[in-house]
């Protein structure tokens, strides 16, 4: 009954309700929409790292003065359990001569490339180069190219897929030849190696195996795990959520004024009839609850309204930023619609909080009185 | 059942003060159909209103069968206001958005009735008022008489004993008028409902056992 009565209340003033639903549903709509924009974005961005959570990169410990890792420690870091693969890498810089143009490049020595870097043409083969796209591309390399470094002679036979940011090693303008081609070029110890442990919970046992069979006695070798990477930037993703939920929340608020407004209003025209019910028996408690059930359909209407329509919104801005809306449909979009509706409702009770405890704390006398 | 003992009502507005009653005693026993007479202005409504615990005295007290009204929370006024009293307005007052039969309901929920209970009591006193056909109208769509009729079906939802009436046909025709008079004597003698009525009216005190005349806060005549 109490709801019938305040849904008719609602519908005496039907412009001034349409309008409060309005706020509450833009508000809750741009909270939303920024909540899935937020979350696609992130989507898309780790979708570059996610595969590398489980790598720890090993590195000398160059603050005690440690430059390369050695044979030694790289076949200790074999004999560790956890690791599904070790990649040691050797790297230097050298000018690359192709077709007489002379050019710097980094050469990496490395076995296994495949299962750091997708290729994206021809092949790997013993003895021969992989060329990543940024230098293939400068120096228009060709698969089956011969490429001199130092004086030795290379062809290519493969030229890798480009690579997003990565933190262990970008071959994007380098020249991939295998560990062994490397000795002949320059002898040089390893300069990182690359770890890929089974599963993300070894990381932690992989780190303290290191800790007790490498740096035992002094620390030759730091580890860096991705993980922490990869946590620190959906712990900045989420900082940016925030950010830009509560510029959105300013939208909300103003929908609370406006609420707050109309329920004033309201409370002021209905003064006589607030009167009217104190004198036949509704306690304090009876008028409040009058008053907040009204707000309490405007916030619910609004929220969910704004709720669907907030898909739409975050399929806009997807589409108009990242060009793409297929992190739409996570289940982190429904998180926000949801946390966007729960706003939303209790924007709408906290703005008639204060209207309603003013219309319960009318004199009946008063407000009968009141013309 | 009513009784007033020395109640003086002052209003403050700003630097002036009204008083709208000046040492009120008056007794109305169970079953009594009591007028109060007076020119406008001279606190009979204010007299009604603290009988009707809508209105706190400044001095003296009101007692309500037995109870000292002063000694109650708003709660307890409240609940005497919805169980023991029924009122009815010159301006009839009723909720426009609900219903004539919702409007005369209205008392019962705040009483917690079962929704079948306070529906068939609401359709009976309609159509004890003689509006069993218009229960479905909006005040709107109701004529004055008929609002006033509504008005008293509500006053009576809660079965109340005393019936408390502000120039119930102020706002009425002659016609109209006499109808609910003809309804209020039949509370009060079939019923046994105490009346307490405030009217500038005589053909409408007439209907009364006892007529209290009140001029400027002042109990001036008892008849």
């Amino acid at each position: 009954m109490y709801l019938e009565l305040a849904r008719r209340n609602l519908g005496r003033a039907k412009m001034r309700s349409a309008l409060a639903v309005i706020g509450i549903l833009i508000g809750v709509m741009a909270i939303a929409s920024i909540g899935i924009f937020s979350e696609s974005l992130k989507a898309t961005v780790m979708e570059n790292f996610q595969d590398l959570a489980n790598e720890l990169i090993v590195t000398p410990a160059y603050s005690q003065g440690y430059l390369s890792i050695d044979e030694r420690t790289v076949s200790k870091l074999r004999k560790i359990p956890y690791a599904e693969s070790i990649i040691p890498i050797k790297s230097y810089t050298e000018l690359l001569d192709y077709r007489g143009k002379k050019v710097p490049v980094n050469i990496f020595g490395i076995d296994y490339v495949e299962e750091l870097f997708e290729v994206e043409k021809g092949g790997i083969r013993r003895g021969e180069a992989v060329a990543g796209s940024k230098i293939a591309e400068r120096l228009n390399l060709r698969i089956g190219g011969k490429i001199i470094i130092k004086g030795e002679e290379f062809r290519i036979s493969g030229i890798l897929k480009e690579e997003g940011a990565r933190f262990d090693i970008n071959p994007n303008n380098a020249i991939l030849i295998s560990i062994e081609d490397f000795g002949k070029l320059k002898d040089a110890e390893y300069s990182k190696v690359i770890v890929k442990v089974e599963s993300l919970e070894y990381i932690e046992a992989f780190k303290k195996s290191v800790d007790r069979i490498i740096n035992s006695r002094e620390e030759k070798v730091s580890v860096f795990e991705l993980k922490m990477i990869i946590e620190r930037i959906e712990d900045v993703f989420g900082q940016m959520t925030i950010f830009l939920m509560a510029i959105a929340a300013v939208s909300l608020f103003v929908a609370g004024v406006s609420i707050l407004n109309i329920m004033l209003m309201s409370t002021i025209e209905r003064t006589k009839e607030i009167g009217v019910m104190r004198a036949i028996g509704a306690y304090r408690g009876t008028i409040l609850r009058i008053f907040l059930t009204e707000a309490l359909i405007l916030g619910v209407a609004g929220s969910i309204i704004g709720g669907v329509l907030s898909l739409a919104g975050g399929y806009a801005i997807d589409m108009l930023v990242l060009g793409s809306a297929k992190y739409i449909f996570q289940a982190s979009s429904v998180l926000y619609i949801v946390e966007g509706i729960l706003f939303g409702i209790a924007t709408a009770l906290v703005s008639a909080a204060y209207p309603a405890w003013k219309a319960s704390r009318l004199e009946p006398i008063e407000a009968l009185r009141y013309e | 059942m009513i009784r007033l003992v020395d109640v003086t009502k002052v209003y403050r507005s700003g630097a002036y003060e009204v008083v709208a009653l000046n040492g009120v005693s008056m007794n109305v026993e169970t079953g009594e159909f009591v007028a109060i007479m007076g020119p406008s202005g001279s606190g009979k409504s204010t007299l009604l209103n603290l009988i009707g615990c809508l209105d706190k005295p400044t001095e003296g007290k009101v007692f309500i069968n037995g109870v000292d009204t002063s000694q109650l929370s708003d709660k307890g006024l409240t609940e005497l206001r919805r169980d023991t009293i029924g009122f009815i307005f010159q301006q009839y007052n009723l909720i426009p958005t609900l219903t004539a039969l919702e409007n005369v309901e209205l008392p019962t929920i705040f009483k917690g009735a079962s929704k079948l209970e306070r529906r068939k009591r609401a359709e009976e006193l309609l159509s004890i008022v003689g509006l069993e056909d218009e229960m479905h109208r909006k005040p709107s769509e109701l004529s004055g008489g008929q609002q006033q009729r509504v008005a008293i079906a509500r006053a009576l939802a809660n079965n109340p004993s005393i019936l408390l009436c502000d120039e119930p046909t102020g706002n009425l025709d002659t016609k109209s008028g006499k109808a609910v008079m003809e309804i209020i004597r039949k509370l009060n003698e079939e019923e046994g409902v105490t009346v307490v009525l405030v009217t500038h009216d005589p053909s409408v005190a007439e209907f009364a056992e006892r007529i209290y005349k009140i001029i400027d806060g002042v109990i001036t005549d008892v008849s």
